[in-house]
């Protein structure tokens, strides 16, 4: 039941996909760096017209020069946000669903040493300074000091799924916007801040997903008797349940690049978004509520915004 | 029974951890005037002449937001200090563990009123979009199992929509369905000018009227994630030997696609119940703002961007504890549609 | 349905006025719809702390004075004239009022002098929301009735400013005989509440309890006030509706004078948090009145043969003025002339033209053109002249090599580089444009600017903090009081003098300006005052703003140049001049 086009993996389809990326790639490095200056004497000016073939926003920035700015961010942000996401949400998912709360066995031994060292930083306050040389002796005599008593060499479960589901469900009890909207009234994001918050708080989403899948797939027969031969987990990862997995973060690509560029549109609606030096899509068709009728704010954005999310599906399907 | 205890005993301490954690957290990393301060310069009456420093510690005293923060804190000076009872983390328990969330600060009134008000708008919005674009999808994608080429265009379109945000849905249906230039079918905002009159039809008949707009936006927005993400699971589900062994055995399709597929495939996709829950109760700040229904996410964005620290933080653990109930449920929910997972 | 009827009915309504013109106060009933941005959040007559707030404070309750903005003054309300100042020994103020002998409460009673004292009681009693109150009247010590006459009293103030006669009078009166029926409060002095050290007696407590059981913050109608409305229903984020009180005092007025006419026989405000929605709304017809809308959507709606039919607009300038401001205690920005130059690189009027459609008025300082008296008409307006700019700069000691960037020696002989952060609200684009463009035109003479919108909040702090050296923001004025001791005196600094300015010769003039009650000698001051600004470029004024408001085509809506921008009590139907 596969469907047809795997067949011929150049089909025109993918060919016209992958030729936009490329273009969007180009116009990312060629685009214009410094700051597009404002003409106020053409402020929303519809397209076609002279001098701003694209037309203008309600700020008199044109918007060709913008898209091509906007290509770069996307380059540059949204894209890197969204394999961090990804990373980061099939990692946890995976070890999640994977050990589960019993799959991964530490002694005592590393497990306390583990502990001390992360109380003993507590302890130093939240500052770097020569004491935390400090640390390193800690580390070592933990270590050593614990390896005399017999009952650290026993091993004891850790509960990973619980530990990830409960950060997940810390994570999420946070509506987004909300995290961000708090964040920005305490201090405005730069914009790495800006990528590590998205980031940090979307990785749920495919984590859970990840972690479902894998709960499924070690389930299979299979696997049980692979487990019982005595394969070691990474490979027991690597061959049996990435491929399985796999298709789930593929699926996800795209839709996490939206996600993405719709909540930096978002930001924007709120007055929250990227810094105003960096132009964006998702900037220029927040501009959409103080022109509603200019529709070349939404159009062009827009067409670039869907074409770009179509191509990724496009060549993110591999059946 | 002890495996219910057991459960009910860890979700408790993991409502805790995350209350505190929140609480914490968002009182540490913000400065507790920077409040006050809003509050002042939003205030139009008063003139600038007035002692502002004064005024900003006699409130933060009727805040409560002068005593220290937690039972032991860190200056850099003078190392590690103990406080005892009298911080705002023990007041703060205290108070939640007889049921009082505190006051708002912003409005004066209980938190839990507040939230209850909230309540009554967004959940009818949220409720009518979740069940809709749930069903919408399941029924689209189980249509599009065996018809290849319309799911291929099908879900093409999806991707597109999906590219829209939220707030570009809202505003498009808005100025083309509530717009006397264009279509002038349904009302641009609220619910409503007048108080609810006439009988529980009419009613509920004025409700859904005023809130089609409104669930409309959120359905298309969710519509597409929800398809693509089942119907990636059904074609994974497909492939499976089961499916051609009950085609061969004689089964419809539809009735392989209803009683096999979709029963397997749905496993991923309650994954995202855990999303779909809390979100009823966490609103849409977008859709709210836009529309103008007094809901939970205009609460929770006001809150957010006013520091109203009690309100920020009931309604953040109020979604919190949905979001456990629902974590729960999909556990549930994972046993019974496939027994071979163990918990 | 029933909207629609409604609708009917008030256009009917309409159409009969227009055809018979008879007088307004026919006995069909007005109901007047208008957009709020935000909620009240809080009626507590003791925390009105945003502008929709205030404005229900001021239609369900009385003050003793009002602003007005066509006397330029304050006018008696519930006081029978402006009161009779006395000024006792060093520091004392006597402010003696007498209330309109008309005045009633809504159980009949007459407003009494010992009202007002109850009013100044509760706003000094512990236990309750009052910090606000304090600061804001904590001047007025003491409160004298006459013992002769139940309506005259005196009130004891410190501090000489005529701003404190005016201010003696700006707040709502409460009831007595609703909180306090048994007069428990009336043993207790002023003096004696306010001492925070003594404990506090038990009628106080109990009063204070009491006070809080009413839960006023949501239930304003428990507490009704004298004004012409009083609150028929409120539902928190969506509506709060206004019902004209059918018998008020002020109607046995034979010729009330403007601040007692109330017209509307029912006020509704929707609050629609967004700008477009309002705007369809209103277009709609489910709102009446849209104030302080965005310039660009007004002129759009202007344009529009449609609305030009079922709409009304007007504009007023205000006292509102668009500013970039600069911290002068920073070392890159200790000169006027380095703030003389940076000011030159504003396009004042693309901006005016770009963001509010060429409908704002330039102004050389911070006083509005539209206040002919004190304007200082012969001082140049600013030019935008990035030439000018630079030899400024070279003036003021900044020396640039070839395309690199501008650098001097700081006080202590260091050099220093003229790069500048610019913060502004987000959120805002007005002000996001004037950042660009200034930051464009810095960037070609060589001055790099690292634009930052903020939230509100941060901002402030930021602000207080001197965390930023330039901002643009709006400040707001008024055409009553010129006390610029918070703006700009040394003793504002720390507190709302953000830009850090202080000179001697600038504080004795505001010390003056201040206490001068007498108009001409205030003319010759204010201009004097403006050169001084106009020298020192602590900020630079770059347009007053105008506040624009549509409103359905029946409505005749007074406009004022002070938020919100209208006076709802005296919205009338239109009647043509046959």
């Amino acid at each position: 039941m596969r469907p047809q086009h795997a067949k011929r993996p150049f089909s025109i389809r993918r060919l016209l996909a992958g030729g936009w990326l490329l273009l969007l790639a180009g116009a990312a490095v060629l685009a214009p760096s410094e700051t597009i200056i404002p003409d106020l004497a053409h402020v929303s000016q519809p397209p076609f017209g002279v001098g701003h073939w694209l037309g203008t926003d309600p700020q008199g920035l044109d918007i060709w020069q913008a898209l091509l700015q906007g290509t770069r961010t996307l380059a540059l942000v949204s894209v890197p946000a969204t394999l961090l996401t990804l990373l980061i949400g099939a990692g946890l998912g995976s070890a999640a669903g994977f050990l589960r709360n019993s799959g991964w066995q530490p002694t005592w031994r590393s497990l306390l040493t583990g502990l001390l060292v992360g109380l003993a930083a507590l302890a130093q306050g939240p500052r770097l300074t020569p004491a935390s040389g400090g640390l390193l002796v800690v580390t070592v005599g933990s270590w050593l000091l614990l390896g005399r008593f017999g009952f650290s060499r026993r091993r004891v479960a850790l509960p990973v799924d619980t530990l990830v589901l409960g950060l997940m469900s810390l994570l999420e009890s946070v509506p987004l916007l909300i995290l961000v909207l708090a964040a920005a009234a305490v201090q405005r994001p730069s914009l790495g801040g800006l990528v590590l918050l998205l980031s940090l708080s979307c990785w749920t989403t495919p984590a859970r997903l990840m972690r479902a899948v894998t709960l499924q797939v070690s389930a299979q027969p299979y696997l049980e008797a692979a487990r019982a031969a005595g394969i070691p987990a990474a490979r027991l990862l690597a061959a049996h349940i990435w491929p399985n997995t796999r298709h789930i973060l593929l699926v996800r690509f795209p839709l996490t690049v939206a996600l993405l560029i719709g909540l930096e549109t978002t930001l924007s609606f709120l007055g929250v978004g990227l810094p105003p030096e960096v132009s964006s899509w998702g900037q220029l068709l927040a501009t959409i509520r103080l022109a509603p009728t200019a529709w070349w704010l939404v159009a062009w954005p827009g067409l670039a915004l869907v074409s770009t999310i179509l191509s990724l599906h496009t060549l993110g399907r591999t059946k | 029974m002890p495996v219910l205890l057991r459960h009910t005993a860890q979700a408790l301490v993991a409502v805790w951890l995350t209350l505190s954690a929140l609480f914490l957290l968002s009182r540490s990393v913000t400065d507790p005037a920077a409040f006050i301060q809003s509050t002042l310069s939003a205030n139009t009456r008063l003139d600038a002449r007035i002692d502002q420093a004064a005024l900003t510690q006699q409130l933060l005293r009727r805040y409560g937001l002068s005593a220290p923060l937690f039972y032991t804190s860190w200056q850099p000076a003078a190392g590690w200090r103990w406080h005892g009872t009298g911080n705002q983390y023990h007041q703060w328990l205290g108070q939640l563990l007889a049921g009082n969330l505190g006051i708002s600060y912003r409005q004066g009134a209980p938190v839990r009123g507040l939230l209850g008000e909230a309540l009554r708008y967004t959940l009818p919005l949220t409720l009518l979009a979740t069940t809709g674009s749930v069903g919408l999808a399941i029924g689209m994608a189980t249509s599009l199992g065996y018809r290849p080429r319309a799911r291929r265009l099908v879900l093409l379109a999806l991707h597109g929509i999906q590219s829209f945000p939220l707030f570009l849905v809202a505003v498009g249906l808005l100025l083309l369905l509530a717009n006397p230039d264009t279509l002038a079918w349904f009302p641009a905002f609220g619910l409503g000018l007048e108080p609810e009159s006439g009988n529980w039809g009419q009613r509920a008949g004025e409700l859904l009227y005023h809130l089609a707009l409104p669930v409309l936006s959120l359905v298309i927005v969710s519509l597409p994630g929800l398809v693509i993400q089942l119907d990636g699971a059904i074609q994974q589900e497909m492939t499976r030997a089961y499916v051609a062994t009950a085609r061969a055995k004689g089964a419809s399709r539809r009735r392989t696609m209803r009683g096999h597929v979709l029963r397997n495939a749905l496993l991923p996709t309650i994954a995202l119940l855990t999303d779909l829950l809390p979100n009823l109760v966490a609103g849409s700040v977008v859709v709210e703002v836009l529309f103008a229904l007094p809901g939970m996410g205009r609460l929770l964005a006001e809150a957010a961007a006013t520091q109203d620290y009690p309100l920020l933080l009931g309604a953040v653990g109020l979604v919190a504890v949905v979001r456990l109930v629902a974590q729960w449920l999909t556990d549930v929910a994972y046993q019974l549609t496939d027994p071979r997972i163990r918990l | 349905m029933k909207q629609l009827f409604r609708g009917f009915v008030v256009s009917l309504s309409a159409l009969i006025l227009t055809f018979c013109s008879t007088s307004p106060d026919a006995t069909t009933s007005l109901v007047v719809r208008i957009r709020w941005a935000s909620d009240p959040d809080n009626l507590d007559p003791l925390v009105v702390s945003n502008s929709s707030a205030s404005e229900v404070a001021n239609l369900t309750y009385c003050s003793l004075l009002k602003a007005s903005e066509a006397d330029n003054d304050f006018v008696p309300w519930l006081a029978e004239a402006m009161p009779i100042v006395q000024w006792a020994d060093d520091s004392l103020l006597l402010v003696s009022y007498r209330l309109r002998p008309e005045a009633t409460w809504d159980n009949g009673s007459p407003v009494l002098a010992r009202d007002v004292a109850f009013t100044l009681k509760v706003m000094n009693c512990p236990g309750l929301p009052t910090e606000m109150d304090q600061a804001m009247f904590g001047f007025i010590r003491d409160i004298r009735l006459d013992p002769t006459d139940a309506r005259r009293f005196t009130l004891v103030c410190v501090g000489q400013s005529p701003d404190h006669v005016r201010s003696s009078g700006d707040f709502s009166i409460l009831p007595e005989y609703v909180l306090d029926p048994e007069g428990q409060l009336r043993s207790i002095a002023l003096p004696a509440l306010r001492q925070t050290s003594r404990p506090v007696p038990a009628v106080v407590v109990a009063f204070a309890r009491r006070y809080q059981a009413l839960e006023l913050n949501k239930h304003p109608e428990r507490l009704p006030g004298c004004g012409p409305y009083r609150i028929s229903d409120w539902q928190k984020g969506r509506y709060l509706t206004l019902a004209r009180k059918t018998r008020w005092w002020a109607d046995t007025l034979s010729s009330p004078p403007p601040v007692l006419q109330a017209f509307p026989d029912q006020l509704t405000y929707q609050i629609i948090p967004d700008a477009a929605t309002a705007t369809l709304a209103l277009r709609r017809g489910e709102i009446d009145l849209y104030s302080l809308m965005p310039a660009a959507e007004f002129v759009r709606l202007q344009q529009s043969a449609a609305d030009q039919q079922r709409l009304r607009f007007s504009a007023t300038d205000s006292y509102e003025f668009l500013a970039a401001s600069f911290d002068v205690r920073k070392s890159i920005l200790r000169d006027a002339l380095t703030r003389r130059a940076l000011s030159q690189l504003f396009d004042v009027a693309a901006l005016v033209q770009a963001t509010q459609q060429g409908a704002a008025v330039p102004s050389v300082g911070l006083i509005s053109p539209r206040v002919k008296a004190y304007y200082h008409d012969s001082l140049p307006l600013l030019r935008f002249d990035p030439t000018t700019a630079v030899s400024l700069l070279q003036q003021a000691g900044w020396q640039r090599r070839g395309a690199g960037p501008w650098t001097r020696p700081n006080a202590q002989g260091q050099p220093e580089q003229l790069r500048l952060d610019l913060s502004y609200r987000t959120g805002e684009p007005a002000y996001e444009t004037a950042a660009r463009q200034f930051s464009a035109a810095a960037r070609a003479v060589g001055v790099a600017v690292n634009l930052r919108p903020t939230e509100q909040s941060v901002l402030s702090r930021q602000l207080r903090a001197g965390a930023t050296d330039m901002s643009i923001r709006t400040f707001s004025g008024n055409p009553f009081s010129y006390d610029f001791t918070p703006l700009l005196h040394s003793r504002g600094i720390g507190a709302s003098n953000n830009t850090g300015f202080s000179l001697p010769a600038s504080d004795e003039l505001i010390d003056r300006i201040a206490t001068t009650d007498d108009p001409a000698r205030k003319a010759r001051l204010l201009r004097q005052f403006q050169l001084l600004l106009h020298q020192e470029r602590p900020f630079t004024v770059l347009y007053f703003l105008r506040y624009r408001l549509a409103a359905a085509a029946r409505l005749r809506v007074p406009v004022t140049g002070l938020k919100p921008g209208y006076e709802a009590a005296r919205i009338r139907v239109e009647v043509p001049q046959l």
